[in-house]
């Protein structure tokens, strides 16, 4: 897993600024693509990072971003990145809030007095004060709104057109027919005089209100992964040549032995070497109870030591870590575009030279069949269309709720790999289920205890008793139940297995037998009393082991690879959310029958080989189900991979997290509901957003231009596009936020 | 005279914006490799 993601270090992270809109997403990418060697780009607009894949220089890269007119940045470490751009936006929301409040100032200032003064008419009386006040507004323009004009400046000598475009020739056209009214007044009509120096800076000050609020509910988006990193130690107690020293984590080397006191994080990942303790791993995986560790065991960086101290041998460090993978994957996928959002883009290009054009139009019209003052009119009306039209809500709509969504997904213990399992997750119509490891525990355990006396703790006893001396699956299961029920062994002595049959050996004198129904009666004992028991434990799948003592049946132990307690509750939320549930396994058909019916599960195909189960998968999609196939991830890959969407299942963090599209990092079934509600929730989120955006965009523009006047002669001001058009991006990240209060279904008592 | 100064001035407005945005030699169209039919057929 590691080369693999190494490989994959042929990207490079960009940091960019002042991307603001759908637009400038599709001018980055093509900025990056225009670099020699990049293949593929990408552009994040929730967390402003642009990725390049492919061999190119980073330095270039940045240049290419840079002439597009943005700035941008080479990130060294994506990882690490996370703290300076918390700084960074901090920075920036307070140049904002600063440009806000010196722009929004000059504005109210301006319209208090032109109240106040006689309106805003030049007349010959004012000219002069109105002159000082256009160059006022032009400085404060530039210092408060000089990224706008420099963005759209740099975009349209690329032939492109942004939401800077928009706000500049808005904010523009004002000023100068403004000034034009204040130096030549008598060139215009008298009804005409009027300026407009309050617009052009009130609407500057919108938008820059309307940016910090957008860039403050963005940083909560990204809290998945701050807690994530929140996670990481800052230093470890290294053991080198004898001596402990506390060292940052970025010296811990592989190989280096770490002690860890009960409360304490683990800073890397690495192998008990000696102690044992119960570790908290519910940060990684959401599995809520802490899990026994002993020497040989493989501990996680991030994951709480709760009872004993411990010390541990560094396998993999920094960037390695499973939990840095963990980061890496969840940032990945959230800066992922699902098909939804493309859609988005591929509008937004061509949205902005529509705008002018329609502007342009607008101003034509108001100018031959408008009321007079008519240049006041046509003015009035395409500076409104320009502002109104804005593409900055549909540019965000998808990304924001994705951004989300992944968090939400990673909070369950559900890491999504792309948007496009998102987005496919919520569509799934038949869920396939592998059976080993899947639906059951992947390891036997005891189901049943069945004495004959009724003494089922001495049972137990004596049964671990033979079987501590075995290495057998089955007698571990065995010797663990006895432990977990306090069921002390007895002292066995003579111990003997017999390959196939059971294992047998003496005690207090007389020889006892652990084994298979064949082996014992052939031994002369006779276990027709256990004989329903036995039935019973081989119609729910299950292997009945019989205990003898001389000659005479003791009773019956049931081993079975259990089925996981929540297996059925996880199915019954599947069948509650619409989705057919389908079990695939090589058992016979008796045990998959018992199996189905004991989780209720809909329909099963026993005696499967690992081979046909992608054959499977592309036939149940044939025959029309969004099928997801949920497997343990290795020997399931083909068929993970044939489906729509593929849940690799893991207890722990040994799981093959890049052979799905999304990996339950809990061993739990609920892994995969959790991850439809979640993706259905974000789907239908992101619909409102650019549903919400296109409505406001396509209502707005005839509006704007001036539809309503005729019927009730209503014409919007600019100033009100300004605030509508900042409302728009705030409502559109204010909806993606609400998505972070989403519950699944998942019942109480799990985790989260 | 002013009338048809400013709608022919729009009207050339309207194709300059056209042509700089959509003109199949503008540099946005050479780079945009993933749809390059869209504005011109």
């Amino acid at each position: 897993m590691t080369d693999r993601l190494h490989n994959a270090g042929t990207q490079v992270h960009l940091a960019v600024s002042g991307a603001s809109c759908a637009s400038c997403v599709r001018t980055i990418e093509q900025a990056l693509l225009s670099v020699e060697g990049v293949t593929t780009a990408h552009m994040n607009l929730a967390d402003s990072v642009a990725t390049a894949g492919g061999q190119a220089d980073p330095d270039s890269l940045a240049k290419a971003v840079s002439s597009a007119g943005y700035s941008a940045h080479v990130l060294e470490d994506p990882d690490t990145a996370q703290d300076n751009k918390d700084a960074e936006d901090k920075a920036r929301y307070r140049t904002l809030l600063i440009k806000m409040t010196v722009s929004l100032g000059l504005g109210i200032a301006l319209m208090v007095w032109g109240m106040g003064f006689g309106g805003m008419m030049v007349t010959p009386a004012n000219q002069l004060t109105w002159l000082v006040l256009g160059g006022l507004t032009l400085v404060v323009m530039i210092f408060t709104g000089g990224h706008f004009y420099s963005g759209a400046w740099k975009a349209f000598r690329h032939h492109n057109a942004n939401m800077d475009t928009l706000i500049a020739l808005g904010t523009g056209t004002a000023w100068l027919y403004s000034m034009v009214v204040t130096i030549i007044p008598g060139a215009l009509p008298e009804m005409a005089r009027h300026v407009y120096f309050e617009a052009s800076a009130m609407i500057i000050g919108l938008i820059n209100l309307g940016q910090a609020l957008e860039l403050r509910a963005k940083g909560k988006t990204s809290e998945a992964v701050k807690r994530l990193l929140d996670l990481r130690a800052k230093t470890a107690r290294v053991i080198r040549d004898g001596e402990e020293q506390d060292l940052p984590v970025e010296q811990v080397r592989k190989g280096d032995h770490i002690r860890v006191r009960p409360g304490e994080k683990l800073p890397v990942d690495g192998v008990i070497a000696e102690g044992e303790t119960r570790i908290d791993e519910s940060m990684l995986t959401g599995e809520p109870m802490p899990v026994s560790k002993k020497p040989g065991d493989d501990v996680s960086a991030g994951t709480l030591n709760t009872h004993g101290a411990i010390i541990y041998e560094a396998t993999r460090v920094g960037s390695e870590t499973a939990l840095a993978q963990i980061i890496r994957l969840v940032k990945k996928a959230q800066g992922s575009k699902p098909e939804i959002g493309r859609l988005a883009d591929r509008i937004s290009s061509v949205f902005v030279p529509s705008v002018m054009l329609i502007a342009v139009l607008t101003a034509l019209v108001w100018y031959n069949v408008g009321p007079g003052p008519e240049i006041v009119h046509m003015m009035v009306a395409a500076t409104t269309v320009l502002i109104i039209a804005c593409p900055c809500a549909l540019g965000l709509a998808t990304p924001m709720s994705v951004m989300v969504g992944v968090g939400k997904a990673a909070e369950y213990g559900a890491l999504i790999r792309q948007g496009d399992a998102l987005q496919a997750a919520g569509k799934l119509s038949l869920v396939i289920l592998d059976k080993t490891g899947t639906i059951t525990e992947g390891h036997p355990a005891v189901t049943h205890v069945h004495a004959v006396s009724g003494d089922q703790h001495r049972l137990l006893c004596l049964a671990a008793g033979l079987e501590q001396h075995s290495e057998h699956p089955l007698a571990e299961a065995i010797v663990t139940q006895a432990r977990e029920e306090n069921a002390s062994p007895d002292a066995v002595e003579q111990f003997e297995a017999l390959n196939g049959q059971g294992v047998q050996g003496t005690f207090n004198g007389t020889v006892v037998r652990l084994g298979n129904r064949r082996w014992l009666e052939a031994a002369g004992i006779d276990l027709s009393v256990l004989a329903d028991e036995a039935e019973t434990i081989a119609r729910q799948a299950g292997t009945p082991l019989f205990l003898a003592e001389g000659d005479r049946a003791l009773g019956v132990i049931g081993v079975a690879d259990a089925i996981k307690a929540d297996s059925a509750a996880a199915i019954r939320r599947l069948h509650d959310a619409g989705v057919r549930v389908m079990m695939v396994t090589g058992d016979v058909e008796t045990t998959a029958r018992a199996i189905a019916e004991k989780t209720g599960i809909d329909d099963f195909r026993s005696s499967v080989l690992p081979e046909d189960k992608a054959r499977i998968v592309e036939e149940m999609r044939q025959q029309g189900y969004v099928v997801a196939m949920v497997g343990d991830g290795i020997n399931d890959a083909p068929a993970l991979a044939a489906a729509d969407v593929g849940f690799a299942i893991g207890t722990g963090t040994d799981v093959a997290i890049e052979s799905a599209s999304i990996t339950l990092m809990r061993g739990s079934l609920h892994g995969v509901p959790d991850a439809i509600e979640i993706s259905r929730a974000t789907i239908r989120n992101i619909h409102q957003n650019l549903f919400g955006a296109f409505i406001y965009n396509t209502l707005g523009i005839p509006i704007a231009a001036g539809v309503l006047y005729p019927v009730w002669g209503i014409l919007m001001s600019p100033i009100l596009a300004g605030a509508a058009m900042s409302l728009s991006s705030v409502t559109v990240v204010t909806n993606a936020n609400r998505l972070r209060l989403f519950k699944t279904t998942l019942p109480k008592g799990g985790n989260p | 005279m002013t009338s048809l100064m400013v709608n022919f001035g729009g009207l050339v407005l309207m194709a300059a914006i056209v042509a700089w945005f959509w003109w199949p030699g503008s540099s946005k169209n050479q780079a945009d490799n993933s749809e390059p039919s869209q504005h011109h057929h």
